[in-house]
């Protein structure tokens, strides 16, 4: 598996054709968070059935548009909104319908996002039982504090009897999402949260500086002058934290806002046998189908996305259609530049000679400066370095 | 229109901002008919549409009256309007130059203020004759009889002999055109000597080029002269010549006492310029009018396109005001943080804004422009005396032997419960006390002498603040005179950024430097480096601040949903970092600059 991952083409940055993925999406939550800007809705009980129904029938004919010999699926992944809030047995069925339409790879990595509330004994054996291998859970915080002010609401001992609940069933790989810099966070609280989820012993882990997205409930605040947007300085230590903790615990930092538990004597400086394979997809510009309302897809040349609003998709699809909302086709410039955007994002960087099919000089003075400043890892190739993680925008921006 | 100079009356209106000068233009034109009433709109002598939104005259204007006096004698009245701010003094001399007499007008509620003192000096300077009238006396606040004491104080003249009128109900216009007739004598000159005409304003037409206001004062012109600029020594043929009525109306010729004007077929106003003398050149006169004066500007600015590209159109669109405002001068410079533009010359703060907002506005180019400055006057270690304009070309401290200023002399008019603010904003600008005033028990005159370095940032504004708006300014230029006077030179990371150098007072060296780093570690982002921002006068650093290094700038999140949004918005970053401009190592966005130029704040 790590073969795959770790040895792509070097000459072809601009697409990894080892890996495809499936990206369905399902736009359902109890309660919108804070800070959330995603498709997703809340209410809308009636309209789940029949959502899962047209998964089902855009699974067929995006399945139908790959041809007689479609690529094999590396990874699924359902994300949302909260795909358990479908009704039981149709997310399996999703699954179920899937496998059939598309060859899957024996190993392939199947990640069903959930929320804590959501996840008891019988919905983790049902996971398992549709062939979940990767559980993703939307822990954000162990501060019970911190949670309430980012609009979760679950609590810290609900994430840990979930997580419980989840390794009972026999789920082979947990990740958990965590934010920092929100209000009533504080140095103490985050370390807390970092230590906590650390001690469930995740395989992965995923922490994400709070970004204010207007659409929201704290960009509405911020615009009011009732909320302050996160710190700098504040940011940057909460980020310096977690590398520490997470590094101590034995995670390898292979992205900018993820890590990977590792194994003994696994190294830390190549992706990690328990990075997301699915995400690494992104990151690589690998192709995926997106299955869903708002879902995104990308075939290698064009980029592809679905009406955001459920009513619109299930009226498309019931058409017969594809339900999409828009398309974009990328010059040449604009895929090199998105190639090492993304490629940068990953802790193995870029090859000399990817780099060079990328259009930047490896060792010109662009990059030399930001070596020099500390942003760019010695050697031949690409690299951030920690520290150069942080400030991802700027290096792209000077490079590119 | 009557032949005889004794049915003629040359006048101009003396008057602060607001106190109604339009107002009362207007009315005259109605009771004189001389505007059709479709033609008629509010301030109608005012032909800009700046003008029309500042509500203030800027360039003079001149219209004939035909008026049938209570004598049932028909009279021509020639109203000649004049600038009023203090930027354009000369201008007002000249246009007071052309009259026998001057209404002055004063604001039954506000009183004497200093621009229309120090235009009432000018008048009684030029012999003119006064006629005080009180304006507004319909309004609630008016107190006619205070404000007659002060005029009173000031021009000796008894109260009974002011005139009280309401220019907006026209109560006692009619009265005011009896005075205009009776106490404004007619004009005096030889209609046989050799022709000479004042002229007290010119303005570029896109038609007909350079139109000349002018005041005949001797002889005749007529449509085909070839006529002279004395001053200039420019020679054309005279396409038109006529009066204004108050559109222009073409007539045979001007004679002596005759208020109209000339088209000399010109298409440049430096070649017609104000408080020259046109001549015929068939037979010219021996001696020009006197009075005449270069243009000269008192306050510098630099003005560069925010867009490097546009500098052609800022050239193009400099040659094209200059057609029309011969007191605009300037001259191509460069500088390491804002790139190609140019050093302007203005005649004053109003005049600077007027220029700036007519580039922006009919030329459509965005500016920076850089602090305003005076010009200095530099005596080298050589003995060799130069003047510089742009701070950052002074010479190194060593090279010289002493730095002059222009001061100005200046009038302040306030109430007298604000003598104390008054004094202390003067002090604080280095100000010297001459002598102090009272108008009336309420009103002082104040008179300083001030460095002119130091009333072009916000003096005025803060003249205002100090004394709720009840104080006014004026002032004249009054010489150089020998300061202690250092430059200031900001650096990031030790690269000089030349729009901040600045020419300062000594004391006021160390105040200036910790505003400007202050300011600039506000506006300017963090960079990858640790910024030093420091303030030197020579080698010496006086005021420093450090930009920290930037610790963050990453989207936190990246996956197959955002891919297009957040390639976009990393695009448009690499997009803004061309934009920037390189001090050294140091980016520094346009907006930096821009907001750091700015006077209005911190």
């Amino acid at each position: 598996m790590t073969t795959v991952l770790a040895s792509p083409a070097p000459a072809a940055p601009l697409l990894d054709p080892t890996c495809f993925g499936v990206y369905v999406h399902v736009p359902f939550c109890l309660t919108r968070c804070h800070y959330c800007d995603f498709v997703t809705y809340t209410g809308m009980e009636g309209l789940r059935g029949p959502y899962a129904a047209a998964l089902l029938d855009e699974a067929a004919m995006a399945a139908r548009a790959l041809g007689p010999e479609p690529p094999v699926v590396t990874s699924v992944f359902v994300g949302g909104g909260t795909p358990t809030l479908l009704p039981p047995g149709d997310l399996a069925r999703v699954l179920a319908r899937l496998r059939a339409l598309l060859p899957l790879a024996p190993d392939a990595e199947v990640t069903v996002e959930a929320n804590p509330e959501t996840v008891d004994q019988a919905v983790a054996g049902g996971l398992v039982e549709a062939g979940v291998t990767r559980v993703s859970m939307g822990a954000q915080s162990f501060d019970d504090r911190v949670l309430a002010t980012l609009g979760r609401v679950h609590d810290a001992a609900r994430v840990t009897a979930a997580v419980a609940a989840l390794r009972a069933a026999g789920v082979p790989a947990v990740n958990l999402d965590l934010i920092y810099g929100g209000p009533g966070e504080d140095a103490g609280s985050w370390s807390a949260t970092l230590a906590a989820a650390v001690a469930l012993r995740p395989e992965h882990l995923s922490a994400y500086a709070l970004t204010i997205e207007p659409a929201t409930k704290f960009g509405r605040l911020v615009a009011a002058g009732r909320m302050a947007e996160p710190d700098e300085d504040q940011l940057a230590d909460r980020y310096d934290t977690a590398r520490a903790v997470l590094a101590g615990a034995g995670y390898g930092h292979y992205e900018i806002s993820n890590w990977a538990a590792l194994g003994p004597g696994e190294p830390a400086d190549v992706l990690p046998a328990h990075a997301s394979r699915h995400n690494l997809t992104y990151w690589r510009r690998g192709r995926y189908l997106g299955l869903g309302a708002g879902a995104h897809e990308f075939d290698g040349e064009t980029r592809r996305w679905n009406l955001p609003g459920v009513p619109a998709y299930l009226k498309a699809v019931r058409a017969g259609r594809r339900p999409t909302e828009g398309q974009e086709r990328l010059d040449p410039g604009q895929a090199r530049f998105e190639a090492l955007a993304l490629r940068l994002r990953t802790a193995d960087g870029l090859e000399r000679a990817e780099a060079r099919v990328l259009g930047v000089d490896p060792s010109g003075p662009n990059a030399a400066e930001l070596r020099e400043a500390g942003l760019l890892a010695p050697g031949p190739g690409l690299r951030l370095t920690e520290r150069g993680m942080f400030l991802h925008g700027e290096v792209v921006a000077r490079l590119a | 229109m009557p032949s005889d100079l004794t049915r003629l009356r040359n006048f101009c209106i003396i008057a602060h901002i607001d106190h109604g000068k339009s107002t009362l233009a207007d009315r005259l034109l109605d009771l004189t008919h001389a505007v059709s009433e479709r033609n008629m709109r509010a301030q109608y002598l005012d032909k800009m549409d700046l003008e029309r939104e500042r509500g203030i005259t800027i360039k003079a204007q001149a219209v004939r009256l035909a008026y049938t006096a209570a004598d049932r004698r028909e009279y021509v009245l020639n109203l000649i309007d004049t600038p009023g701010h203090v930027d354009f003094t000369y201008e007002v001399s000249r246009a007071l130059a052309a009259c026998e007499g001057a209404v002055l007008l004063v604001d039954a509620a506000q009183g004497i203020e200093a621009q229309t003192l120090a235009n009432l000096y000018l008048a009684v300077e030029a012999d003119l004759a006064v006629i005080p009238v009180i304006n507004k006396i319909d309004l609630p606040a008016a107190q006619p009889d205070r404000v007659a004491r002060e005029i009173e104080q000031v021009l000796g003249v008894p109260a009974e002999e002011m005139l009280r009128v309401s220019a907006k109900t026209g109560e006692g216009v009619p009265e005011l055109l009896e005075a205009v007739v009776h106490r404004v004598p007619p004009p005096k000159g030889d209609p046989d000597a050799p022709a000479r005409a004042l002229v007290f304003d010119s303005l570029y037409d896109p038609y007909r080029g350079v139109i000349a206001y002018l005041r005949m004062v001797d002889g005749r012109l007529a449509r085909n002269d070839r006529v002279r600029m004395m001053a200039v020594g420019h020679v054309s043929e005279a396409e038109e010549v006529g009066a204004f009525a108050p559109e222009a109306v073409a007539t045979q010729e001007l004679r002596a006492g005759e208020v109209g004007y000339l088209i000399p077929g010109v298409k440049d106003v430096r070649q017609v310029r104000v408080g020259d003398t046109v001549t015929t050149a068939g037979r010219p006169a021996a001696e020009p009018l006197p009075g005449y004066r270069e243009p000269r500007p008192m306050v510098y600015s630099g003005l560069y396109p925010i867009e490097g590209d546009d500098f052609p159109d800022l050239r193009d669109a400099l040659d094209r005001l200059r057609l029309n405002d011969a007191a605009l001068a300037y001259e191509p410079e460069s500088s390491t943080a804002l790139g190609f533009g140019f050093r302007c010359g203005f005649l004053g703060l109003l005049h600077m804004d007027i220029v700036r907002e007519r580039l922006e506005r009919e030329f459509d180019l965005a500016l920076i422009t850089t602090a305003p400055n005076v010009a200095y006057r530099v005596t080298l270690e050589t003995g060799e005396t130069i003047m510089v304009s742009n701070p950052s070309e002074l010479p190194p401290a060593g090279s010289i032997q002493r730095i002059e200023e222009p001061y100005v002399a200046a009038m302040v008019l306030c109430p007298a419960d604000y003598i104390g603010p008054v004094m202390d904003l003067c002090q604080g600008r280095r100000g010297e006390l001459g002598t102090m005033e009272y108008l009336s028990e309420e009103r002082v005159e104040l008179r300083y002498q001030l460095p002119l370095g130091e009333i072009i940032f916000d003096f005025f504004d803060q003249l205002k603040s100090r004394t709720r708006g009840y104080a006014s300014l004026d002032y004249e230029p009054s010489g150089y005179r020998e300061a202690d006077l250092v430059k200031v030179d900001l650096l990031l990371q030790g690269e000089p950024v030349d729009a901040f150098s600045a020419i300062v007072h000594k004391d006021k060296a160390y105040a200036y430097g910790r505003a400007m780093t202050s300011k600039l570690k506000r506006l300017i982002p963090r960079q990858l480096y640790e910024v030093p921002i420091q303030a030197t006068i020579g080698a010496k650093v006086i005021a420093r601040e450090t930009i920290a290094a930037r610790r963050k700038d990453v989207l936190a999140k990246c996956y197959g949903g955002d891919v297009t949004r957040k390639r976009k918005l990393l695009e448009r970053q690499k997009e803004g970092k061309r934009r920037m401009k390189q001090i050294g190592r140091v980016e520094v966005p346009q907006e930096a600059f821009v907001a750091a130029l700015r006077t209005d704040e911190g």
